[in-house]
Parts: C-alpha cells; structure tokens; sequence
C-alpha cells in the first residue's frame, strides 16, 4: 500500500473519490474485505442434487460450490492440488467426482484426492493421496442460512447467523412467503456488465434520492402509454404495475425509510415499498393461508421490503423474489447476476411476476436500469477528473435513530445507508495495516 | 409450388427480413411497428435452451405494449443512456424458410445476424440467430414472433436498450 491510505478516505460525513476509482483500493478490497467476510456463493436448490457443481467468484477468487453424495454441501477452490488447473470450466453441471483435465488426479466432491496416476513415483518424497496437501484446498468457513450459502475466505469471522444479524429476516421473509415455506432458482441467469466500481450499484440500491430522476424516461413513459392506450381509470396490466411506482414522489420513498445494521447491513422500505401495492394473486392467497393461517400470513405480507444489502455480495428483494449478486472484476469492472426464485407450492403466476420483474428491471437490455448504468458510468468517469475530492454523506446526518441495538433507522432521502456501507468498508479496509 | 414460385418466396422473404432490420437501423420505429400481427411479440431469451418467455428470464420480451412504452422512452429528453442515441447496423444472412404451413398461412424463417452498435468510444459487437414466426397478410407477411438468441446470451452483457 503506498499513498492511499484507507482510514483517511472515509468519515463520518463524506467519502474519497479513490474508494470508487484506484486500482490498488480495488486490489485491497479484494483482500481485506472480498477476503474476509462472508460473500454469497450460491443458493442450495442450485446444487440439489448429490454430484451438482456450480462454479462460482469470491471477490478474485475461483471456487466451486458441490454437493457430495451425502448430501452435504462444500466450497472448493476450483484449482487442482497438482498443478493448479481449474478442475471444471462449465459453470455449472453434475459429476461423479473431479478428474483434473490435465494430469488426472482424481478428487471426492468434498476435494479430498481419490487417486494421483503413478502415484509411486512420489515414494520417495513421501506424497500420497492422503496427503492432505494432495487435496483440493477448502473454503474454510461455509454456512447456510435457509438455503442460502455464503463462504469466507478468512476463518476469522464471526458465525453466518451473527453476522446477518438484522437482515436475516429479509431472507426468512422471502422464504415465508414460499406456501412450502422453500424456494428453488429458477434456471436463467441474467449477467449485467457494468462499466463502473460495485460499489456504485450496492450503494444505489438504497438510494432513495435517484428513482423519481433517473427512472423519469422508462416511468413516466409507463404511466403516459397506459393512459393514451388502455384509458385514464384502468387498472395497469403487471407490467406497466411494476415500472410505474419508480417515479414516486420524495415523500413515498422517504416514507419507505431506511435500515441499517452492523457489517454494512441494511434495507429499504418496509411496511410500504415500490412492491407494496401489486395486483393480489388469488389462488396463491389461499395456498399460503393453508399453510400459515390467517394471521401469519398477514405478518408475511405486512413485510415489503425494497432492496435489502447483504453487504459487499448479495442484495434480495424478498416481495418479487429474485436476488443480485455482485461481482467486482476491476475497479471499473463489475458484472452482476440476477437469479429469479420459485416460491416451491404457489401458483405459476407468483414466479411469471418475478420472471416479468427481472426482465423489465435487471436484464442488460431492460427498459429501467441502463439509466441507473448509465449514472454510475457517468459516476466513474467524473470521479476520475480532478474535478473534486469528497463525496458528501452528510444528508440528515444526525437524525438517525437507534430502534435497538445495533438497528438504526433512518427515512429515505437520508444518507444512512451509504454511511453505514461506508464505515464497515473502513473497518475492514482498515485492517492489517 | 413450383421451383420458380419457392424461388420468389425465398427472395420475398429475404427482402422482408433485410427490410426489418433496416427500419431498426434507420430509427423508423413506426414502420417496424406495424410488421407486428396484433399480439405478436419481440423475444431476446437469456439462454440457449430456453424453454418460454413467461417462466425463465429474458433479455427482452414485448408485446405491444411494452414496445411502445420503449419506444416511446427512446425519445424521453431525460433517457439519459440513449445520449447520444446509439447508431446501429444490422447485417443479416442465411436467411432459410425452416418451416412452412401452406394451410394456415405460416412461415418459420431463420436467418443470421450482426449488429454493430455504436454510442459513444467503444462499438459493440452482437452476434446470434433470429427465428420468425410469420403469417401472411394481404400482399406481404406479419411478425408473430421475432426471437433473437445471441450467441452469448448467457454470458455478461453489456447494456442494450435497443432491439437486436
């Protein structure tokens, strides 16, 4: 590390441009925060069969998310433990076991080496397959939180629960509103390059201040063509359901409010959000108060977050099921994928919204977010002129209130969210040094 | 059909193909507009072996409504990543009548194409395969579906906010 030193580029109140633009903070990142804190590596129901592989990123790192033929799940480096080749090239598939392209060593799904050809050569060196150093390396810490599965590269970590801490619940209310109480990937990835820092998407998202002006053309749009096509008092077909809330006024999504919690943590909206007042699918109604009961239900769906911050890797939105992954390449460099999820025992048209939300929201070619793109390839050019130093975080920066410990709230328009990334991006960051 | 009536509608069909794609290119989302049968749809899938456009993501999938609301975007002053608006060219070959229902008035025709899209310093390539699905119309055809696959739908794409 030379000039730039991590703890003088964030305060309290305002953020330096080289967070967002230096290649060596990029470099750093991938260390000390990719590299040591639990990062989402996949769904469960992505690997739900015994020998299903699904090769996957942690920040720079390449690994392999498999289920072994006891059903139990494992994070692998996917580098052989001979000469280093990447054991599978596809990302996903099914395997009895690994077998290196190159010199065939054989691996178990849980990496241990199965056989080494002419391993009598090593006699004299002492290596034998049940070295463990003739092993697949494991991702040391492995946890699953409902289904979804996070590493860390680091042992140094506290326990997955712990450190979901406050935003389990926006997972344990996605779930909820499985009627089988269990959701399933849908396959279709969506992989969206981004010619910017991920931090400018993770930040975005629960930037409250940025729906009613950079979504005005795709909105408005929206809103207009219902009008002129299908009349001023019809009810919107789903699609247009879904594009039109994003010009709401400040005052709505002030009202959503903001979340935050330890480890960067945090959602928007929740008693109300964008996805609040969407058409109610009657059959599916009925299957989940089968399941839960009246009152239950009611909880569950009184639940409608927004966008909830896994920070730095996932980010859900529990009321339309889908998730995005975030994928940091190079400082300007970030792809993110958007998964869609079934809920497992309700009707097809719960999975049909999902599906219609990714398309129209989260596809690289969809009518909403190459604006979004757009203001952070913007972001990211004019960080890179000398134009300015800091970036302000100032906004309503004392009236965060403490709903417990641990649990801050905040409404829309203000900056907590970003502060709250911001400081744990500092602490990790701040590490080693 | 005799040899030489396939042979009027090979090229038929090859001029009704190059013609959509010039409407793309020259912006003439009017015109393209109305090569749409009514309820036909405009489908990028996001996978190879995708099976439907209603359960599995797509890049894109558009009824009418949906294009106009993208097309009437397309002309929104605060479409911001439309500034400047992307200049494209389309080149389209092996165009092949795959499928044929005398009958019903139908066409499968698959083609290939090239789209070079350029906004603002660096041009993007996108390569794939269109399907159509056609009825005839009085003197020409109509689109029931345009289905176009890129060749890397299901790798890291960049932005698109047009029609391939």
């Amino acid at each position: 590390m030379s000039t730039l030193n991590p703890e003088q580029l964030v305060f309290p109140d305002k953020v330096h441009r080289s967070v967002y633009t230096s290649p060596e903070i990029f470099d750093l990142e991938m260390d000390r925060i990719w590299g040591q804190t639990w990062v989402f590596v996949g769904h469960e129901s992505q690997v739900a069969n015994p020998g299903d592989f699904y090769s996957t990123t942690i920040g720079s790192q390449p690994v392999i998310l498999t289920r072994d033929h006891e059903g139990a799940i494992h994070v692998l480096y996917n580098r052989c433990a001979h000469k280093g080749a990447q054991l599978v090239g596809d990302r996903c598939g099914q395997l009895k076991e690994f077998r290196c392209c190159y010199h065939a060593w054989r691996f178990a799904l849980d990496g241990r080496c199965l056989s080494i050809p002419l391993a009598e050569g090593y006699a004299d060196s002492g290596l034998t397959p049940e070295d463990p150093e003739a092993s697949i390396k494991k991702v040391p810490m492995v946890g699953s939180y409902r289904g979804f599965v996070f590493a860390s590269l680091s042992a140094d970590v506290p326990s997955l629960e712990e450190w979901l801490g406050g935003v389990a619940s926006s997972i344990d209310n996605m779930v909820d509103r499985a009627p089988d109480g269990e959701l399933e990937v849908v396959p279709g990835v969506m992989r969206y390059e981004h010619d910017s820092n991920w931090k400018f998407f993770v930040e975005n998202l629960n930037d409250m201040m940025h729906p009613m002006i950079v979504h005005q053309s795709s909105s408005l749009t929206a809103r207009v063509v219902a009008k002129r096509e299908l009349g001023k008092d019809a009810a919107l077909p789903p699609a247009l359901e879904i594009i039109s809330p994003f010009t709401e006024s400040y005052a709505f999504f002030d009202d959503m409010g903001l979340h935050a919690f330890d480890h960067g943590h945090g959602y928007s909206g929740g008693k109300s959000s964008i996805h609040a007042n969407y058409s109610d699918i009657d059959d599916y109604n009925a299957a989940m108060e089968a399941s839960y009961g009246k009152q239950r239900l009611e909880e569950i769906f009184a639940v409608n977050r927004h966008n909830t911050v896994f920070y730095p890797s996932l980010t859900i939105k529990g009321a339309i099921q889908t998730i995005r992954v975030v994928k940091p390449i190079a400082v300007d460099r970030t792809v993110i994928e958007s998964f869609t999820l079934r809920l497992k025992g309700a009707p097809d048209e719960l999975l049909k919204r999902s599906v219609l939300y990714c398309n129209l929201i989260n596809s690289s070619a969809n009518l909403v977010g190459p604006d979004d793109q757009e203001a952070y390839r913007r972001q990211q050019q004019g960080l890179s002129s000398d134009g300015g130093e800091w970036i302000p975080l100032s906004r309503d920066i004392n009236n965060d209130e403490e709903l417990e410990p641990g649990h801050w709230y905040a409404k829309g328009s203000s900056d907590l969210a970003f502060r709250n990334q911001l400081k744990a991006w500092k602490t990790c960051m701040s590490k080693g040094d | 059909m005799d040899g030489q009536q396939e042979l009027l509608r090979q090229h038929q069909i090859q001029q009704f193909v190059y013609q959509e794609v010039r409407l793309l290119d020259e912006q003439r989302w009017g015109e393209w507009e109305v090569l749409f049968a009514e309820g036909g749809t405009y489908w990028a899938p996001a996978a190879h072996d995708q099976p439907d456009p209603v359960q599995h993501v797509s890049l894109m999938f558009e009824d009418a409504l949906l294009r106009k609301v993208r097309q009437q975007r397309f002309k929104h002053p605060n479409a911001f990543s439309l500034q400047p608006f992307p200049r494209t060219s389309h080149l389209v070959s092996n165009v092949m009548i795959d499928e044929v229902d005398e009958a019903a008035g139908t066409l499968v025709v698959s083609a290939r194409f090239l789209m070079h899209e350029y906004r603002l310093e660096a041009p993007t390539v996108f390569a794939g395969a269109y399907r159509y699905q056609l009825q005839q119309s009085a003197d020409s055809w109509l689109i029931d579906q345009k289905k176009a696959t890129l060749v890397n739908c299901e790798g890291a794409l960049p932005s698109s906010a047009i029609y391939f």
